[in-house]
């Protein structure tokens, strides 16, 4: 393989690696490749090339090769010079040759093959001013070796075609800081073009890739360039061939070759295609829409998005966290729905406190009875005895006064009655409220009086040491200890009047109190023990065996205990053990 | 007898007693209130006319115990109950017992005044019998053991002969005793003896 340029231009890397990858083997046997550079455009000259030639005919004397690749103009260009002094006979495959070149050295020898590629000035320039379409200068960079000039002309050339829209520009021959200096000072107004040079104004020698890069980097307009070696230095991009390609398809003729087919017999397209290549930052830069660009454009570096870099990771992390969400989800729906099936359970709960509240209410219809017709009897009998003294004619002022006041007392005390009652009864939403211990015993023993005395039971209660404040229901509270104490009274009904005695006294501790219903009955059998606080387990003939239940759900849902003891024939002891609220009546009410 | 009435209230609720024996007093009935059944008991009333007012249920033994108490001390006063809650065992417990009514609080005047007129004239009644019967009782004991004898006889329509055969005395020393007995009795004639030994029979009974 002659290459034209140096080794060190990335164009002819490009196709050398190219085609070491894509030669395949000959007849089973590796095929050696090697390469030689011209050093084109440095280094020239008739006796340069002759000598060139000369080392080459010594070097591959015993090693003749079967077929050569021309990587470039200038390698054809001389190898076609001296085909006859040197390497004649073998095929000749070229590479990044116009097809003007070849036009212009025609004809050319059958055995001399490949795929012209064009490199598509207009069309690069076209596609610039559609993008920039305030471009009133078209900017051409070239430098002066003979490469340069063969530029220069073809842009002047082609360039021709833009003048009615746009002034060309040349900036050829000038020093490398002259150049640098103009470009700084372009405005939106311009587009740059240029495929690099190798010699500037001064003579300074370049890689084309690095004269493109100082332009890149001083320039205030977009650079388009032919070469997508070029891409990455700072230009916008253009029309052109991938020397890669290029080093494919040509390795593919080298193939072709090798395996015995003759030169004549390959179909070997027109020229090689071209794309537009671009560089997507430098899009971004200038404000290119990526969504105009025309079909087949190839767009570079572009900064892969979080997506596109993770893709799979993304994709997997959403599944999974989308998994979780839906897991979540249904946690929270489960828990809503338990929540529901709680509220309405605690609702139903509530319901059958209410029931078994209206049937201790119905257990002490007499005593109830009994509390509210005495203080009624009594207004009556007053009202009517006023009547008679007043009928009686004589002054009874003082008299009068004493029926009329204690009216009154016994109209609150019927009232009292009535309010506690009412308070029992109603069907109310469960509260979590503080409220004072022993406020709630003097209700017990009020409520609870009228029937301890139609039992003839003695009923104690005592109130606390210290007040203690407790949080919770105190309907729900009452009701539990009216509970235990009708089933006390029970307990010690038929029984000798000594006995006949039921207990409420309390034990507080800072975090706790107890309250403990005690009675003398007949206690309770050890093997009832353990089910008294069952659901339907009751040793009384008409009893429904609700009422322990519900008072061991009731103290359950304030966070107490209830228990009970019992030695018979001793009595039994039921204990009620309920958490002291903080500091009393500062407990805020917490949401129940 | 002209002995006006004294009417016992037996209720441990301060203010209904109080209240009751305002409304007696009113009505100008005399009372007297206690406030246990014990209270009752220990200062027991005379024996005078009149009736006792008293709440079924009190503290320690009610008024249905009471009741019991009286009629085995042999105190014959009528009663009239007085319950806030009638229910139907205590209720018939004390009609059986003979309490005159068993009035529900709140009474009004007239329904409690009627019962205590109906007790009052039991108690009249009975006080009645009880004198007559004692009347007659002391005139009984008065007779001598041989005057019995012949009373005896006489009200089983035995003639003086067959009493004579039967006592072995003489049929004049008979008809003397008759005359005797008849005397002590306050009785004109053998069948108004007879009358009255029915009586007797009956209270004896009592």
């Amino acid at each position: 393989m002659v290459h034209g340029n140096s080794r060190l231009l990335p164009a002819d890397i490009e196709a050398s690696t190219a085609i070491q990858q894509t030669i395949t083997t000959s007849a089973g046997l590796p095929v050696a490749l090697f390469d030689e550079f011209l050093d084109q455009p440095r280094f020239g000259g008739q006796v340069y090339e002759e000598t060139f030639l000369a080392y080459l005919r010594e070097k591959y004397a015993d090693r003749k090769p079967e077929v050569i690749v021309a990587a470039g103009e200038d390698a054809l260009r001389v190898l076609l010079t001296y085909r006859s002094r040197v390497f004649s006979g073998v095929p000749i495959v070229h590479l990044a040759v116009s097809s003007a070149f070849l036009r212009s050295h025609a004809p050319v020898p059958p055995d001399v093959v490949g795929v012209p590629g064009e490199i598509d000035f207009s069309a690069t320039v076209e596609q610039a001013l559609r993008w920039h379409p305030k471009a009133r200068i078209l900017v051409v960079v070239t430098g002066v070796s003979r490469w340069d000039r063969e530029w220069e002309g073809r842009a002047r050339e082609e360039g021709a075609r833009f003048q009615e829209s746009v002034t060309i520009e040349a900036l050829s021959g000038l020093s490398t800081a002259k150049v640098l200096q103009r470009l700084s000072e372009l405005g939106d107004d311009a587009v740059v073009f240029s495929p690099g040079y190798f010699e500037d104004g001064d003579h300074r020698v370049f890689a084309p890739r690095e004269s493109i890069a100082a332009m890149a980097a001083a320039s205030r307009a977009p650079i388009y360039g032919p070469f997508n070696t070029h891409l990455g230095l700072g230009i916008v991009g253009g029309y052109s061939w991938r020397f890669a390609d290029a080093g494919i398809q040509a390795a593919m003729i080298v193939n072709d070759l090798l395996a015995g087919t003759p030169p004549s017999a390959l179909r070997l397209p027109e020229e090689m295609p071209t794309t537009l290549n671009l560089d997507w930052r430098q899009m971004r830069r200038w404000g290119i829409d990526e969504k105009a660009l025309p079909p087949g454009s190839v767009v570079h570096f572009r900064v892969p998005t979080f997506l596109d870099e993770h893709g799979g990771t993304v994709a997997i992390v959403v599944a999974i966290f989308l998994l979780q969400a839906g897991l979540i989800a249904g946690l929270v729906l489960e828990r809503f729905r338990r929540r529901s099936a709680e509220q309405i359970a605690q609702k139903q709960a509530n319901e059958l406190a209410h029931a078994s509240r209206l049937a201790l209410a119905g257990e002490l219809t007499g005593a109830i009875a009994h509390e509210i017709n005495q203080p009624l009897g009594a207004i009556l009998s007053n009202a009517e005895a006023g009547e008679l003294v007043l009928a009686s004619g004589s002054d009874h002022r003082e008299k009068l006064q004493a029926i009329l006041a204690d009216i009154r007392r016994d109209d609150q005390r019927a009232s009292d009655v009535i309010r506690r009652l009412r308070g029992l009864l109603s069907r109310h939403e469960v509260e979590r409220l503080p409220f004072g211990v022993d406020k709630a015993l003097g209700d017990l023993r009020s409520t609870l009086a009228a029937e301890a005395r139609r039992r003839g039971v003695t009923l104690e209660v005592h109130p606390t040491s210290a007040d203690a404040t407790i949080v919770g229901d105190r309907v729900q509270m009452q009701q539990v200890l009216i509970n235990l104490v009708m089933n006390a009274m029970d307990a010690v009904a038929g029984l000798p009047e000594d006995r006949r005695r039921v207990v409420v006294a309390t034990i507080v501790t800072p975090d706790l109190i107890t309250i403990t219903v005690r009675d003398q009955g007949r206690g309770i059998a050890p093997e009832h023990m353990s089910r008294v606080f069952d659901s339907f387990f009751t040793t009384k003939p008409t009893g429904m065996g609700l009422g322990l239940s519900i008072a061991h759900t009731l103290v359950r849902s304030h966070g107490g205990r209830i228990w009970a003891e019992s030695d018979p024939p001793e009595g039994a002891v039921f204990h009620l053990e309920l958490p002291v609220a903080s500091e009393k009546g500062s407990t805020s009410p917490e949401p129940a | 007898m002209n002995e006006s009435p004294l009417i016992h209230v037996v209720d441990d609720d301060e203010s209904l007693r109080t209240a009751v024996l305002r409304l007696l007093d009113a009505a100008g009935l005399e009372a007297i209130g206690y406030a246990s059944t014990g209270d009752f008991l220990l200062n027991p009333p005379p024996d005078r006319h009149g009736c006792v007012v008293l709440d079924v249920r009190m503290p320690g033994p009610s008024g249905l115990d009471l009741q019991a108490a009286l009629q085995r001390l042999g105190v014959a006063l009528p009663v009239v109950f007085l319950t806030a809650y009638a229910d139907a065992a205590s209720t018939l417990q004390a009609m059986k017992a003979g309490a005159v009514d068993v009035l529900a609080k709140p009474v009004d005047r007239d329904t409690l005044l009627d019962a205590l007129r109906r007790a009052l004239a039991r108690d009249a009644l009975q006080r009645t019998a009880r004198d007559e019967a004692r009347r007659l009782r002391e005139r009984f004991d008065s007779l001598t053991p041989r005057e019995r004898q012949v009373f005896d006889r006489v009200i089983a329509g035995k003639v003086s002969k067959q009493i004579a055969d039967e006592l072995g005395i003489g049929e004049r020393t008979v008809k003397t005793e008759r005359a005797q007995v008849m005397t002590k009795l306050g009785v004109g004639s053998a069948a108004e003896l007879g009358r009255l030994a029915e009586r007797l029979a009956q209270l004896s009974i009592q």
